[in-house]
C-alpha cells in the first residue's frame, strides 16, 4: 500500500516556533484556523446545534490562548492523551498541549491529507507501521516541529501499551524535563492512593520547570470547574438514554476530547453546557431526523476520519450510537475541593476511574466487558459493534473473552477492523458495508422477532 | 572440544519444558510458570515452586491462543497461550503474568478463564525504575510471595527467601563467568550458544543448570576460542528464545558478542546475595534485596522516560564488546519496543557512531533469504564504515 500523501511540508527546527506568526506560517495551523469560520458558518444553518457550535467556539479559544501565550513566551506543557490538564491550569499562565492534538484536529476536520502525512512522517521517522496512528498523528507532529517547546513534559501510560510508546517518543523529542504518571493495573483505593501520591510529585516537577507556582485557590476553581463539566456530562448522557435518540449519535465521542482539552475551563464546561441543552431542547421539542430503528452501543473506538459516517448510519439504516466508550464517563465521585490533598485524590480517581479509555483498558478484562454490558443496559441498546482499531493490541488481545460474554448475554456484535485515524487500512465504503448487512440481516430482524 | 557440552543446552532448548524440570514434576515440585524477567524466580523458588520461564517452543500453530487473543498480538504470546490451552505444559502448580505489556496483560486473562491452572498470579509493575515507584512494586512481590506460598501449602519465610537467593545466586555466577568469555578478540562462546544457555538457565533447576554449565565453563576457558569475526553486534530486543535465529544472523558474519535479550542477557543480574545491590538494599530484607535487583535492573522498552538510561547502557555495552554496530529485533506488534525502535533510530542518524539494523521477527519462524541478505549487507555496511576510517577491526568506536 502506498503511503504516499504527495505532501511536502518543509522539516521546521524542533521548538523554533517563537510567535503566532511563525506557527501561521505552517498550513497545518493556518488550515487549522481557516476552517473553523467555515465549519461555524456551515452550522450555523441549525440553531439547535448547541453542542457542535460551543466545541468549535471552545476549539476557537483554545487556539487563541494557545497563540496568545506563545506570543507572551509562556512555558507549555506537553503531555500524552492519557492525562487530564487540571495542574496545568493551575499554574498561572502555563499553557497544556496534548501531543495528538494537532493531528486529531485535522482528522476532524476532515483534512485527511495533513493527519495522514503526520502518520506517514511517523512511520519515515521508525515508527513501525503495527503501532498506532494516534502516537503516529502525535509523533509526526512533533517531528515536524508544530508544537512550541515544551519546558516540560508529562507522560502516563493509560489507557494501552500504545501510550507507552507516544510518550517514550515525546520524551526523546520534547527535549526537556520529562515526569512519568504510572498507573497501576488495579481497580481499588490503592491505585487511586498511588497516582495521587505521585501527582503530589509532579506539583513540584511542573513548578520546577514552568518557573509558576501552583496557585490553590486557582487550583480549587478549576476543580469545581472541572466538577461542573462532569456532573453537565452525566446529565448529557441520561438525557441520550431516551428512546428514540434525538441528537446526533456522532457528538457522544467527543467526551474524550472534552476531558483531554478542557476540563478544567470556562470553555469545557460551556460545551458541556451545549451538549446536554441541545439534547434536552431536541427532546423536548420532539425533533425526529431519522427514524431510529436500531441502537448500538459502539465499543472501541469512533471513525474519526469521517465522523459524518454516523450521520449516513442514521439515515440509511436508522441506527443510532447513544454512547460509545470515548463518550462513556463514569459515575463516581467528584472532586474534593477542601485541600491540596483532596484535590490530588480526586484528580488522581478521574484520571484512573473516570477517564474514558483509561477506565476500561488498562486492567483486565473483566471491568471492560462489565462497562460494555451496562452501557448496554443503562443505554437500552439493541447490538454492540466493536470497531477495532489495527493497532488496539490490549482491545483485540481481549476479543474472545468479550465475544463469548456477548454470546452469553445474547448480544449480537459486529466485529470489524479498520485504523481510526487512517482510511487507507479500511475505506468508509467498507464500514458503511459491513455496519449495513449487520443492521439488516442480523439486527432487525432479530429485533421484529422480539429478541432486541 | 566444548562443542559436547554445548550440545545439552541446545536439545534441552527444544522443549518447553525441559527434561529435568518435567523429572522435577514427577517427583512432586509444582511447577509454576511466568512470562516476563520482572516476575523473580527466586519468589517461586521459595515458595516451593520450580520457576519456567514460558515459551512457545514446539507450538507449531497458533489457533488456538489466536481465538482469544486475535491475530494482532505478537506471536510470542499467542505461541505460549496455545501451548497452555493445548495443555503444552503439561500441569501447572500456576502462572505468574504481569502488566509488562498489554500482550501479557491479556494473556492472563486467558490463563485465569480458560485454563485449569490453579494459581494464576499477576505482578503490576511500575512504568517507570524510580525510587519513589520501587515501594509499590516490592509491595506487589510481598503480595505475590504470600498468595503463592497460600496456593502451594507452604510457610513465607526470609529464610526461603535468601536461600533462593543463594540457589540463583549459584546461576548468576557461571552466567557472568560466561559473559566474560564472549569478550575479548578470540571469543570463546558465539551469541547462539549464549542463548541457548540463559535459556537453560531460566528453564531448569539451578542446580542442573549448575551442573551442566561447570564442565561447560572449563572446556571454553581451556579452548582457544574462536577466530576473529568479520563484525562484532550487539543485539538487542525483546522475547526471542531461537538460538537458530542468532545462529542465522552469526552465520553471516556477525558475531553476537553482546545482548540486551530478555531471554538472553538482559535476564541476568549480578549475584546481590552476597554483596548489597547498588540501590543499598538491607542484607537483612531478602525481599527487599530481590526487588531492588529486579527493579533497578536494566530497563525493559516498556520502563517509560528511561530510554536515555538505556541507550547509555547499550553504548557502553557496545564499547565493553568491541562491537562495530547494534542489531535491533521486534516481534511484530510490541508497542514497547516500537518505542525504542523509533528512538534508537533518532540517536543512531543523529550521532552517526554506531550503524543499527532493525528487524522485525515473528515467533517460531527463522526466515532466511530476506534475514540473510539484510545482515550480510549489514556486515558490509560496518566492513565498509571501518575501510573508510582506515581502522583496523576493533578500532571503531561508539
Amino acid at each position: 500500500m502506498s503511503r504516499s500523501t504527495g505532501l511536502r511540508t518543509p522539516r521546521l527546527d524542533r521548538g523554533k516556533l517563537r510567535g503566532r506568526e511563525a506557527l501561521l506560517e505552517t498550513p497545518e495551523w493556518r488550515e487549522l484556523l481557516e476552517s473553523l469560520p467555515v465549519l461555524r458558518s456551515f452550522f450555523a444553518g441549525d440553531p439547535g446545534a448547541h453542542g457542535i457550535t460551543a466545541l468549535l467556539h471552545g476549539v476557537s479559544i483554545y487556539l487563541e490562548r494557545l497563540f496568545d501565550s506563545i506570543d507572551r513566551g509562556a512555558p507549555c506543557v506537553w503531555y500524552n492523551l492519557g492525562f487530564n490538564p487540571e495542574l496545568v491550569y493551575a499554574l498561572g499562565d502555563a499553557q497544556p498541549i496534548t501531543i495528538e492534538m494537532l493531528g486529531v484536529m485535522h482528522n476532524l476536520l476532515g483534512n485527511l491529507d495533513r493527519s495522514l502525512a503526520f502518520i506517514d512522517r511517523a512511520e519515515a521517522e521508525g515508527a513501525p507501521g503495527d503501532c498506532c496512528s494516534a502516537d503516529k498523528l502525535a509523533a509526526g507532529a512533533m517531528h515536524l516541529g508544530l508544537y512550541p517547546s515544551p519546558a516540560c513534559t508529562v507522560g502516563i501510560n493509560t489507557p494501552c501499551d500504545a501510550q507507552v510508546m507516544g510518550t517514550q517518543v515525546m520524551a526523546e523529542l520534547g527535549r526537556a524535563p520529562f515526569f512519568a504518571v504510572d498507573v497501576p493495573y488495579y481497580h481499588n483505593e490503592e491505585t487511586v492512593r498511588h497516582v495521587a501520591a505521585q501527582l503530589r510529585l509532579l506539583v513540584p516537577f511542573l513548578e520546577e520547570h514552568t518557573r509558576r507556582r501552583l496557585d490553590i485557590d486557582r487550583l480549587r476553581e478549576v476543580c469545581r470547574l472541572s466538577n461542573q463539566m462532569t456532573e453537565t456530562l452525566w446529565e448529557w448522557l441520561d438525557w441520550r438514554k431516551l428512546v428514540p435518540l434525538t441528537q446526533s449519535s456522532k457528538l457522544v465521542a467527543f467526551t474524550l476530547v472534552l476531558q483531554i482539552l478542557f476540563t478544567g475551563t470556562e470553555e469545557g464546561l460551556a460545551i458541556a453546557r451545549g451538549l446536554l441543552q441541545e439534547a434536552r431542547e431536541r427532546q423536548e421539542r420532539g425533533e425526529r431526523f431519522f427514524e431510529e430503528r436500531c441502537r448500538a452501543i459502539w465499543y472501541q473506538d469512533p471513525v474519526w476520519t469521517d465522523m459524518q459516517i454516523y450521520d449516513w448510519f442514521e439515515r440509511d439504516l436508522g441506527l443510532t450510537v447513544p454512547v460509545d466508550v470515548f463518550g462513556f464517563y463514569a459515575h463516581t465521585t467528584l472532586i474534593d475541593t477542601s485541600s491540596l490533598d483532596s484535590m490530588l485524590e480526586g484528580l488522581a480517581r478521574k484520571l484512573v476511574n473516570c477517564h474514558p479509555m483509561a477506565r476500561q483498558f488498562r486492567s483486565d478484562i473483566d471491568v471492560y466487558i462489565q462497562d460494555f454490558l451496562h452501557l448496554h443496559e443503562a443505554w437500552r441498546a439493541d447490538c454492540g459493534i466493536f470497531a477495532g482499531h489495527v493497532a488496539c493490541k490490549h482491545a483485540w488481545g481481549g476479543i474472545g473473552l468479550f465475544k463469548e460474554a456477548c454470546r452469553r448475554a445474547g448480544i449480537p456484535l459486529l466485529v470489524f477492523e479498520f485504523d481510526m485515524f487512517d482510511p487507507r487500512v479500511t475505506s468508509y465504503d467498507d464500514i458503511f458495508f459491513q455496519v449495513e448487512r449487520f443492521v439488516n440481516e442480523v439486527v432487525l430482524p432479530r429485533k421484529a422477532r422480539g429478541r432486541g | 572440544m566444548s562443542a559436547e557440552f554445548l550440545q545439552p543446552f541446545w536439545r534441552l532448548c527444544e522443549a518447553s519444558v525441559p527434561e529435568p524440570t518435567a523429572r522435577l514434576r514427577d517427583s512432586g515440585r509444582p511447577i509454576v510458570g511466568y512470562l516476563c524477567h520482572y516476575v523473580p524466580a527466586e519468589i517461586l523458588l521459595a515458595a516451593g515452586a520450580q520457576p519456567l520461564r514460558l515459551r512457545g517452543v514446539g507450538s507449531e500453530d497458533s489457533s488456538a491462543g489466536d481465538a482469544f487473543l486475535s491475530g494482532r498480538l505478537c506471536t510470542y504470546v499467542r505461541h505460549v497461550v496455545s501451548l497452555a490451552l493445548e495443555g503444552g505444559f503439561g500441569p501447572l502448580g500456576g502462572v505468574v503474568c504481569g502488566n509488562t505489556c498489554d500482550h501479557v496483560r491479556r494473556a492472563a486473562d486467558v490463563f485465569r478463564k480458560k485454563t485449569e491452572v490453579p494459581f494464576v498470579g499477576f505482578l503490576s509493575v511500575p512504568r517507570s525504575p524510580r525510587q519513589d515507584l520501587f515501594p509499590y512494586y516490592r509491595r506487589e512481590l510481598a503480595r505475590l510471595y504470600s498468595g503463592l506460598c497460600e496456593a502451594l501449602c507452604c510457610q513465607p519465610s526470609d529464610e526461603a527467601l535468601w536461600e533462593a537467593i543463594r540457589r540463583m545466586d549459584e546461576v548468576r555466577v557461571r552466567l557472568w563467568r560466561l559473559k566474560e568469555l564472549r569478550l575479548g578478540a578470540r571469543p570463546k562462546l558465539t551469541g547462539a550458544d549464549a542463548l541457548a544457555v540463559h535459556i537453560l538457565a531460566q528453564t531448569v533447576p539451578p542446580e542442573d543448570f549448575v551442573a551442566l554449565a561447570d564442565p561447560l565453563i572449563a572446556a571454553l576457558e581451556a579452548s582457544p576460542g574462536l577466530e576473529p569475526p568479520r563484525a562484532k553486534v550487539v543485539l538487542i530486543g525483546a522475547e526471542l528464545d531461537e538460538p537458530a535465529y542468532v545462529r542465522l544472523i552469526e552465520g553471516q558474519g556477525a558475531f553476537v558478542a553482546a545482548d540486551r535479550l530478555c531471554f538472553g542477557a538482559r535476564s541476568v543480574l549480578p549475584p546481590f546475595g552476597k554483596e548489597p545491590t547498588p540501590g543499598g538494599a538491607s542484607r537483612g530484607d531478602p525481599l527487599d534485596a530481590i526487588a531492588r535487583a529486579y527493579f533497578f535492573r536494566p530497563s525493559c522498552a516498556r520502563m517509560i522516560g528511561d530510554f536515555p538510561a538505556r541507550h547509555e547502557a547499550l553504548l557502553a555495552l557496545c564499547r565493553e564488546a568491541e562491537a562495530e554496530g547494534v542489531i535491533f529485533e521486534r516481534l511484530m506488534f510490541c508497542d514497547p519496543w516500537g518505542a525504542d525502535q523509533h528512538n534508537l533510530g533518532q540517536r543512531a542518524r543523529e550521532e552517526g557512531a554506531l550503524p543499527v539494523l532493525f528487524l522485525t521477527r515473528e515467533y517460531g519462524i527463522v526466515p532466511t533469504g530476506q534475514l540473510r541478505t539484510r545482515v550480510q549487507a549489514f556486515v558490509e555496511r560496518i566492513e565498509i564504515q571501518r575501510a573508510r576510517r582506515g581502522m583496523a577491526w576493533g578500532a571503531v568506536r561508539p
